[in-house]
């Protein structure tokens, strides 16, 4: 290992100190202010870190046979660092209800977060799996942590029991290909020609595993109860770390086999059934959204959705355009970490201390007229969302759609045109609700609403801005990991 | 000239309404009035001034810079004649639509002078641009701020009528843009650049077995605008739940973006798959004139009536542009203005009866000419232009559609001549329940006429009904020599 290796892996080594240090500070004086203050020191020395990598997107360096750091493993790392620096400050609203210090919810966050770092750098099984379990243990822990809350002991057994079944599967899934291979790593050395039955069992296992994570229909049953259930900020680490952790991990062990997979024509059965999860997620996703009440719920179907069109990105058919492929990925990735963090702002900002796991769509009614910023903020990520122009959704939908027409993959694109028009329906009902200013019986609207503070009017502004900023001008964020 | 110019200042006039409004009221309508007012004084300034140098009969470009480098995103605006008119027309009837909600918008004015304006912008967004991504992204932003206008000021069934027509548009404007994409691909392909420059895709060569699909992303997605027949169903909800202003902007304006597509792209880019789409098309535009009069004839709300009738003359755009000739060409530029002009008068009278009396059934109104003359004169003239009363400008335009389509669909074309009888039918119908009879309900005794702000509305649209009725060339001369040519181009290509 030389010292360029070491300085390429500083970012997750920083974090991983980080959580030694928490420790220490955690025996040395337990002070809530203090961990926090810690924490996002962690997440954005790390941040500084990862920004200031000299990665260039065409090279990789691989240090170790575990983990390769390239340019969109970096950028993705740190989607997930800013991600988890929104959750750490949104969780210290959340926390100050209770009489007790947290600072092992600020250490599983950072468990988290490195889980997901060594996902997004991986190139061996190994690593993955590593990294699977280090972000799912530290969540099954935070999901469960409100113990006071309605729901948690069935959200964290729920997603105890199911995370275990599906890392399971995939660790059987690894163990098929490896009897194949020959090799754990990703992109083995030597290729050999007749991978049999057993290399597309094992494919399909791991996909399993996978598509459980990244709750593609129909391995999707968890996702609303434990989105529910789960402190809000926990709900946004679930959507936003743990997904794009998977996914780029999921992507980068695809990309690697699509020249096994040209090369032998064994890839066909895995894509028709990659289009079947595709199909299923985004038709399932949106039409079971489309009758929630409960805006966590309705979230967790509307992401079914969403990982379901981003999935589109694997069924590439040529090596030449896994560079657009990866584009997309990142884009939609960051449109839909910023449109999720923004939204879930809105929702801990809006709901007081003991509703937040039932906050329904209809206790945002005429919001607009009463906190228009806050309003402004959740309309903008709805649209996002929903992929309309002037926001980051819309780009990062015509980047997807680039790729699918580049791959000629015609049901895929009509399921998403189905898909979008089934999912605006649930989309404008909340941005309507907003604007609804009709008093809907003795509900006094505007007087029961958390007044905002100073540095959260700020940072809901700056939200904003960003988020039509790069809808406008996406250049300015798809140049940090476009080839040149 | 600058397009961007006019955009952004009514942008910046809606923002600044709206915050005006918080300061002061009534002074979101007076920023808007004087905005749309100045903007088009430039307009037309700087039309007059640039048109002895440059000729609009091609397509000149205003500006082109790049936008988003990565996938050779241009922002390019260009304009031609069409544009000119369709923009014109915007602006007028943007006047017109500040005037009407005057006095009906009294709450949220600010935000309401914000959407009314940030839609104007779109729409002429969508006259002038000429890179293609440029387009959809103008195409949906001139549709949010209309959606908000229904849902938040509409009536009773809002919420219901927007998301309908959000969710139309939306998901056709999404085939569009697979297609938008796959031409970029395809020029990719040929050139090695990935463009989205309109101009660009003029030069291509596609085989018609390709073209004939791209073609049905592009008219499905102006079919559902404009509106012809299977896409109909949202226009006559939104019309009705929309305040006055917004139905004048949608029927005015709105739906003629769909027509400027069908002309401008569909025509243009895929001549060859248009032409054996032709006969397909025109039948659905006939099926739209006689569909939309049957139906208009059948209703008992002033609005819905109104939007049929628009159904009924949009039938008559599509039936005269499918048809490859310039007279039908000629005809179907002039409906447009024709049925802007008259169906934004039809739902201005509406507005101003719906303020006196709260309701657009037809069964609650009836003898308003005893207290109100002067509206009935108007009503009764514009009724008269909607069913196309030689001397107003609706007539010649259905004339010359007509004339045109009778040499290529001489069956069609008979039988779309029938829906001119419906629409007399209709027009009498609407015009006789409302004004003449019995008053219905005591309170109608108080009937007010005209106030001097309906009167300046009403005036300015007969006014502009009639000369162009009676001097169409005002319109058509500019139509009369490089379009012909195109269309000629059009017709030379076309394999009937």
């Amino acid at each position: 290992m030389t010292i360029a290796m070491l300085a390429n892996l500083l970012p997750i080594l920083l974090v991983a100190f980080g959580i030694v240090l928490t420790l220490l500070l955690i025996a040395w004086q337990r002070s809530q202010k203090l961990i926090l203050a810690f924490t996002l020191l962690v997440f954005i020395s790390a941040l500084v870190a990862s920004i200031s990598l000299p990665v260039h997107l065409n090279e990789s360096v691989q240090v170790t046979p575990l983990l390769k750091v390239d340019g969109y493993g970096n950028f993705a790392f740190m989607l997930v660092l800013i991600a988890s620096i929104a959750v750490s400050v949104l969780s210290s609203t959340w926390l100050n209800s209770a009489a007790e210090v947290h600072d092992e919810y600020f250490v599983l966050i950072q468990l988290v977060a490195l889980g997901a770092g060594i996902l997004v750098l991986s190139s061996h099984f190994a690593a993955l799996f590593l990294g699977f379990e280090l972000l799912s243990i530290a969540l099954v822990g935070l999901a469960g942590y409100g113990r006071n809350c309605q729901y948690s002991v069935e959200t964290s057994f729920k997603y105890l029991i199911l995370s275990a079944s599906a890392s399971s599967f995939m660790l059987l899934g690894i163990a098929f290909i490896y009897s194949q291979v020959g090799s754990l790593s990703f992109a083995p050395a030597h290729v050999n020609a007749g991978y049999g039955l057993f290399y597309q069992a094992g494919m399909l296992l791991f996909l399993g595993g996978v598509a459980f994570k990244l709750s593609l229909a129909p391995f999707h049953f968890w996702t609303p109860d434990v989105y529910q259930g789960a402190p809000t900020p926990v709900t946004l680490l679930l959507a936003t770390v743990s997904k794009v952790a998977m996914f780029i991990v999921l992507l980068k062990y695809w990309f690697s086999q699509i020249e096994v997979m040209s090369a032998h024509h064994s890839g066909e059965g895995i894509q028709s059934i990659i289009s079947l999860l595709a199909i299923t997620s985004m038709l399932a996703g949106n039409a079971l959204a489309l009758k929630q009440q409960n805006i966590k719920r309705l979230l967790a179907y509307s992401s079914i959705a969403h990982m379901g069109y981003l999935l589109i990105v694997l069924l590439i058919i040529s090596p030449q355009s896994i560079a657009l492929a990866w584009q997309s990925t990142l884009f939609y990735l960051s449109a839909y970490v910023l449109a999720t963090i923004s939204i879930f702002s809105a929702l801990i900002l809006t709901s007081t201390k003991q509703n937040s796991t039932s906050m329904q769509v209809i206790d945002w009614h005429g919001l607009f007229w009463h906190r228009p910023s806050l309003a402004v903020l959740i309309i903008i990520a709805v649209l996002s969302l929903a992929g309309i122009p002037l926001t980051m959704g819309f780009i990062g939908k015509f980047y997807v759609l680039n790729v699918a027409v580049q791959a000629q993959q015609w049901w895929l694109i009509a399921s998403l045109v189905v898909g979008s028009g089934i999912g605006l329906f649930y989309y404008l009902t909340i941005i309507f609700t907003l604007f609804n200013s009709e008093q809907q019986g003795s509900y006094e609207q505007g007087l029961n609403l958390p007044v905002l503070k100073g540095i959260h009017q700020v940072s809901v502004i700056g939200l904003i801005l960003l988020g039509v900023f790069w809808g406008v001008f996406p250049d300015t964020l798809s140049q940090l990991f476009a080839i040149q | 000239m600058s397009m961007t110019i006019v955009m952004c200042a009514l942008l910046i006039a809606g923002i600044l309404a709206w915050f005006a409004e918080k300061l002061r009221r009534h002074s979101a309508r007076n920023i808007a009035l004087m905005s749309v007012l100045v903007t088009s004084a430039y307009f037309a300034f700087a039309v007059f001034t640039s048109h002895s140098a440059v000729n609009y009969g091609q397509l000149q470009e205003l500006v082109r810079v790049d936008w988003i480098e990565s996938l050779h995103i241009e922002y390019a605006l260009a304009v031609d004649y069409l544009s000119l008119v369709l923009v014109s027309l915007t602006l007028f009837l943007a006047v017109i639509c500040i005037l009407v909600s005057w006095h009906e918008i009294k709450e949220k004015a600010g935000f309401y002078y914000f959407n009314l304006l940030a839609s104007i912008a779109g729409i002429i967004g969508v006259f002038t641009a000429v890179d293609m991504f440029l387009f959809f992204f103008f195409w949906e932003v001139m549709l949010l701020p209309m959606t908000a206008l229904i849902a938040i000021w509409g009536h009773e069934n809002k919420h219901f009528a927007a998301i309908k027509f959000f969710i139309f548009t939306q998901v056709s404007s999404l085939l569009m843009l697979v297609a938008i994409i796959a031409m970029a691909m395809l020029h990719a392909k040929q050139t090695g650049q990935l463009s989205f420059y309109y101009l660009d895709w003029q030069v291509l060569d596609l085989p018609v077995s390709l073209t004939q699909y791209l073609m049905l992303g592009f008219f499905i997605a102006f079919a559902v605008k404009l509106p012809s027949v299977p896409f109909h169903s949202w226009l006559p909800d939104a019309h009705t739940q929309a305040p006055t202003a917004g139905s004048v902007l949608l029927a005015g304006v709105l739906l003629k973006t769909g027509a400027y597509g069908l002309i401008r792209f569909v025509l243009q880019l895929f001549p060859d798959a248009s032409a054996n789409f032709a006969p397909f098309a025109a039948t659905l535009g006939v099926l739209s004139i006689l569909y939309g009069a049957k139906m208009a004839f059948a209703q008992q709300d002033f609005k819905r009536l109104v939007a049929y009738s628009s159904i009924s003359h949009m039938g008559f755009v599509m039936l005269a542009l499918f048809s490859f000739n310039a007279i039908a060409y000629q005809g179907a530029v002039l409906t447009l203005v024709a049925h802007g002009l008259s169906s934004a008068a039809l739902f201005s009278l509406a507005g101003m009866i719906y303020s006196r009396i709260h309701s657009r059934n037809l069964a609650d109104m009836g003898g308003f000419w005893q207290s109100a003359p002067r509206m009935g004169g108007f009503a009764l003239a514009f009724a008269a232009a909607a069913f196309g009363l030689p001397g107003l400008a609706n007539f010649v335009a259905e004339f010359l559609s007509l004339v045109g389509a009778f040499h290529v669909y001489p069956m069609l074309t008979i039988l779309a001549a029938l829906g001119l009888i419906g629409s007399a039918i209709y027009g009498m119908v609407l015009f006789q329940n409302s004004f003449q009879g019995s008053l219905r309900t005591p309170d109608n005794r108080q009937f007010k006429d005209l106030s001097i702000r309906e009167f300046l509305v009403c005036s300015a649209l007969i006014s502009l009904l009639i000369v162009i009725g009676f001097y169409p060339s005002l319109v058509l001369v500019f139509f009369q020599t490089a379009d012909l040519a195109q269309v000629k181009d059009v017709l030379e290509g076309a394999t009937l």
